[in-house]
Order: C-alpha cells, then sequence, then structure tokens
C-alpha cells in the first residue's frame, strides 16, 4: 500500500493511511481497552498501606495550614 | 505493550469494517509518517529531521520547570549565596530530573497510555482518583504563581495586571487553535526557548567567570557560614522542586498523544536530556544575573522577579532589566500551558474523556473545558484586590509535597512492571539509581514541608 495523504476516497484510504501508520495500540479505539488490574504482592501491598497511612497524616497537615493561614 | 490487554479481550474479532478512525488518529499518523520517512532516509540530514520530529516532551518539561518561582529561586540564590556551591548544585538537580523524566518516556512510548490512567487502571480507582485531584488542586494553587510571576514580569514594563493575565490566556489560547498537538508543540517550544533570554542578561551582570569555572569543578565556596537552617531549607527546596508531579503526568501524557513508538525511545532520552541541559544553562544563567546583588551586599529576601530586575537595572542597564522581566512573563506563561494541559490530560485520562492536543474542540470538550478552566480560573483569582496570596504559594509546596512520594513510588513500580512494560523494565543498575533518586526526592521534599510548616524544626541539622 502508498501511503498517501491525499486520498481520492478519504472515506476508505484514510483509514488504510491510519492503520498502515499507527500501531494498534495507538489507535483511539484501542484506548478504550480496560488495561487489566495488577496482582500486588506482599511488599507492593506494604507500600500502597504506607502511602495511604502518609496520606492521612499529610492531609491532617494541609487541613491544619489550611486554618492556620486563614486566621 | 503486547501483554497489557488480556487474551479475553485481545481475542475478540475486530468489526468486519476495522477499527473506528477518528480525527485525532488521522492527525497523529501524519505526524507520524513524517517520521517514518524521515527513519527510513540516510546520512546526516535524515537523522537531524528525525531528531527535529521527534523532540519537543522534554524540552518543554524542563524549560515549563524553569517556571516563574523557579526562576525567582534561582534568582534568590545568586542574590543571596553568590558564585560557589549552588552552582554544580543545579546541574546536578536537573541530572536527578532527568533519571526521573526518562521513566516517565519508556512508560509513554511502552504502554501508549498516560500516566493518571496506568495508575488508575494498575493500582485501582483509589490511586486513581487521589492522583488526579491531588494533581489538579497542586497545578491550580501552582498557576496561580505562574500568573502572579507573568503580571510581576509584564508590571516591568507598565502593562496593568488585567491586560497581563489577558496576555498569557491569548498565547495559551492561540497555541491551542489549530486544535494540532504538532503545531501547539512547535509553538510553545519557540516560546519556552525565550528561556534563555537570562543567558545575555547574566553576560551584561559581568560575573566572575573564573570563579563559575571553579565552582562547577570544585562545588566551593561553600555557602557563608556553613550548613545553616536557612542554607538546608533551599537545598532541601531545590531538591524537591527538581521533579514535581505535573511534569511526571505532562510528558507520559505528551509522549503518547505525539505518538512516540518504542524504536522513538532512544531519541525520547535525547529529548530529555536536551531539555536538560538548556534549563541547566537558563537555571545557572538566572543565578549568575544576580550576583552583582551579592557582590554589593544588597538584600533581596522578599523580592519577586519584576523586583529583580528593578534592582539589577543600574547594574545591567535597562535593556538587561527588560530582558530579565520579559524572561520572567515567558517562564510564567510557558509553565501556565504546560501545567494545565497536564490537568486536562490527568482528567481526560481517568474520567475516562478523550484527551489529546488532536481533538477538535467539538470531540474534546471536556479536555478544552478543564485546560481552559483552570488557567482563566488561576488568573482571574491574580486579579482579585486583596486576595491573600502569600499562603496559597505556602500550601502549594505542601500540596506539592503530598502528592510526590505517591507519584515517585507508582512511577517506580509502573516502569518495573514486565505485564505492560514486557523487555522494556529497567536494567538493576538503572533500578538502583533510580531508587536512590526517587528516595532523595521523597526525603527532600517531606523534609521541606517539614520546614515550611515548622519553619524551626529543622534548626538542629545545621546548628542555626
Amino acid at each position: 500500500m502508498t501511503l498517501k495523504d491525499d486520498a481520492t476516497d478519504p472515506a476508505i484510504t484514510q483509514k488504510d493511511f491510519v492503520t498502515h501508520v499507527l500501531e494498534q495500540d495507538q489507535l483511539s479505539q484501542a484506548k478504550k481497552r480496560p488495561v487489566p488490574r495488577k496482582q500486588l504482592r506482599g511488599i507492593e501491598i506494604l507500600v500502597l498501606w504506607s502511602l495511604r497511612i502518609y496520606l492521612l497524616f499529610m492531609i491532617a497537615v494541609v487541613v491544619y495550614q489550611v486554618v492556620l493561614s486563614m486566621r | 505493550m503486547n501483554n497489557l490487554v488480556p487474551d479475553t479481550i485481545r481475542q475478540e474479532p475486530s468489526p468486519p469494517s476495522g477499527p473506528e478512525i477518528t480525527h485525532e488518529d488521522i492527525d497523529r499518523a501524519h505526524d507520524r509518517q513524517r517520521v517514518l520517512r524521515a527513519r527510513a532516509g540516510r546520512g546526516l540530514f535524515s537523522k537531524s529531521r528525525l531528531l527535529w520530529l521527534l523532540i519537543g516532551p522534554g524540552i518543554l518539561v524542563m524549560l515549563g520547570e524553569n517556571d516563574g518561582p523557579s526562576m525567582v529561586s534561582y534568582a534568590a540564590t545568586g542574590a543571596r549565596f553568590g558564585v560557589g556551591f549552588f552552582a554544580p548544585f543545579f546541574v546536578l538537580t536537573f541530572v536527578m530530573a532527568i533519571v526521573v523524566q526518562e521513566m516517565t518516556v519508556r512508560l509513554g512510548a511502552a504502554t501508549h497510555r498516560g500516566h493518571a490512567e496506568l495508575i488508575f487502571a494498575r493500582f485501582g480507582p483509589f490511586w486513581g482518583w487521589f492522583s488526579m485531584l491531588d494533581l489538579l488542586l497542586g497545578n491550580f494553587l501552582t498557576l496561580i504563581a505562574e500568573f502572579i510571576a507573568v503580571r510581576a514580569g509584564l508590571g516591568f514594563f507598565g502593562v496593568p495586571p488585567w491586560l497581563a493575565v489577558l496576555i498569557a490566556m491569548l498565547v495559551l489560547v492561540l497555541a491551542l487553535i489549530t486544535h494540532r498537538y504538532w503545531t501547539w508543540e512547535r509553538i510553545t517550544l519557540a516560546a519556552a526557548l525565550l528561556n534563555l533570554v537570562f543567558i545575555p542578561v547574566a553576560f551584561l551582570a559581568h560575573p566572575d567567570w573564573h570563579a563559575f569555572g571553579r565552582a562547577l569543578g570544585t562545588w566551593h565556596p561553600l555557602p557563608k557560614g556553613g550548613l545553616t537552617n536557612e542554607t538546608v531549607i533551599v537545598i532541601l527546596s531545590d531538591i524537591g522542586a527538581t521533579v514535581t508531579p505535573w511534569m511526571l503526568f505532562f510528558q507520559q501524557s505528551a509522549t503518547v498523544d505525539k505518538g512516540l513508538t518504542r524504536r522513538d525511545i532512544g531519541y525520547g532520552r535525547l529529548d530529555t536530556v536536551l531539555g536538560a541541559a538548556l534549563a541547566t544553562v537558563a537555571a545557572l544563567a538566572t543565578m549568575l544575573c544576580t550576583t552583582p546583588l551579592f557582590s554589593h551586599q544588597m538584600s533581596a529576601e522578599n523580592f519577586q522577579g519584576a523586583e529583580f530586575a528593578q534592582a539589577l537595572q543600574p547594574i545591567i542597564g535597562r535593556l538587561g532589566a527588560a530582558l530579565f522581566a520579559l524572561g520572567m512573563v515567558e517562564a510564567g506563561i510557558v509553565a501556565s500551558i504546560t501545567i494545565s494541559i497536564s490537568s486536562a490530560y490527568a482528567f481526560g485520562e481517568v474520567a475516562k474523556r478523550p484527551h489529546s492536543l488532536n481533538l477538535p474542540i467539538s470531540q474534546g470538550k471536556s479536555f478544552y473545558t478543564v485546560l481552559l478552566l483552570c488557567a482563566a480560573a488561576a488568573g482571574g483569582l491574580v486579579l482579585i484586590p486583596g486576595l491573600p496570596l502569600v499562603p496559597v504559594i505556602l500550601i502549594v509546596n505542601v500540596i506539592a509535597v503530598l502528592a510526590m512520594p505517591p507519584a515517585l513510588v507508582f512511577l517506580y513500580m509502573l516502569v518495573n512492571d514486565r505485564e505492560i512494560m514486557g523487555d522494556l523494565v529497567s536494567p538493576w543498575w538503572a533500578n538502583l539509581l533510580a531508587a536512590l533518586v526517587v528516595i532523595l526526592l521523597v526525603a527532600a521534599g517531606v523534609l521541606f514541608g517539614v520546614s515550611v510548616l515548622a519553619p524551626n524544626a529543622l534548626a538542629h541539622l545545621g546548628g542555626g
């Protein structure tokens, strides 16, 4: 297939052109397919729980800071 | 990304007419066709053309991070400490930025998905929504700081605040109006290169080049008074600001939107290194611009961008001061463009709405609405008379600290996720380097957050 920008029949040729040039996963339609959830291992679960605890602490700090700055 | 989609989904037969093609796909295909043609060619011209076509996200993210507050910080460092320890230190911070941002290039090229989308998909909705909302909030507050820089910079030329905000918004709209990623990227790149305007200003400031060269090689002289509380906070602030959350989200999404593939990763890395080199030169030049203030023992403690320009005018002349102020305007405008776009990408990825700069307005209403709304609201807030903006700047730092550890940890986990990266996972040595940088960035960010909240908490570190 020749890659032509100025297709005489845009409805057909543009589709051929696009599917030829782009990788399948680059098509916007392909991006609608869900990416599977990661199966977490022990260490990863530990890291995510540490992040949750960190967040709770930091959110409290941010709220405190906002209240303090508004006084 | 062969393993990303489960077999059950992959094996679904395509409709007889093939996949649905959108306007976004057509635009991206045209850009990719030029890349394929350049790659097929031989010789230096083809290689140079390929580089020209593939650079963009790396330069934009690095020069975008040289934003209003960063340039004020570099200028303040030059005025406070002169030439010495901080010159090679700035170089080191950009090397760390390269290590982190390179991971986003590989992730984007390997998966063709944005950072927020991957966090949402691989780690669940809680972390997906958290990352997006935290990014949006942090970006919005940072945008306010960018518009303050634009207002202050244009104020030097006597431009009223409302007109300054309007000019910044017009540049943003102008870059978007063609709804083509390529055009947007080139317009923004041209604007970002104005960041280098600090180089001629540095020459006008006549710094001690011999001392500068010596400092780069020896890290001396160390800051006066040793490792004081103030110095520790400046160091932590600079390390913590090396990589900010929007940079991770922006570069990965822009890599995807530009259409980079596995074959382009080498050029993506080159783009990132080139961007870091340009940003380092601009940062060092800004520091050099203000070293005369250090030599003249002038206090610049509470200076903003335009005040530096005014203070420097007797030394570098009207032209130098005007260029300095213009640099501040550029820093604010380019950052406001890239930061708003990182918000719009993240929103689209998590809310599963179309998100691309190749989208026509009619197909990307939510994308463009988020983008323009963020910028317009931040610009509008800056115009409210008497609004206390200092607490906003303070909270920006804390929000950034809140967002960084999850963002960096997820980046590290994603880039080592063999299911989505395949053979592009990092080798052990790159992992070790990245882990060291991530740990250092997280620690520095958190310590800086503590220093903002409790200014005396770090006093014992330096005995100050």
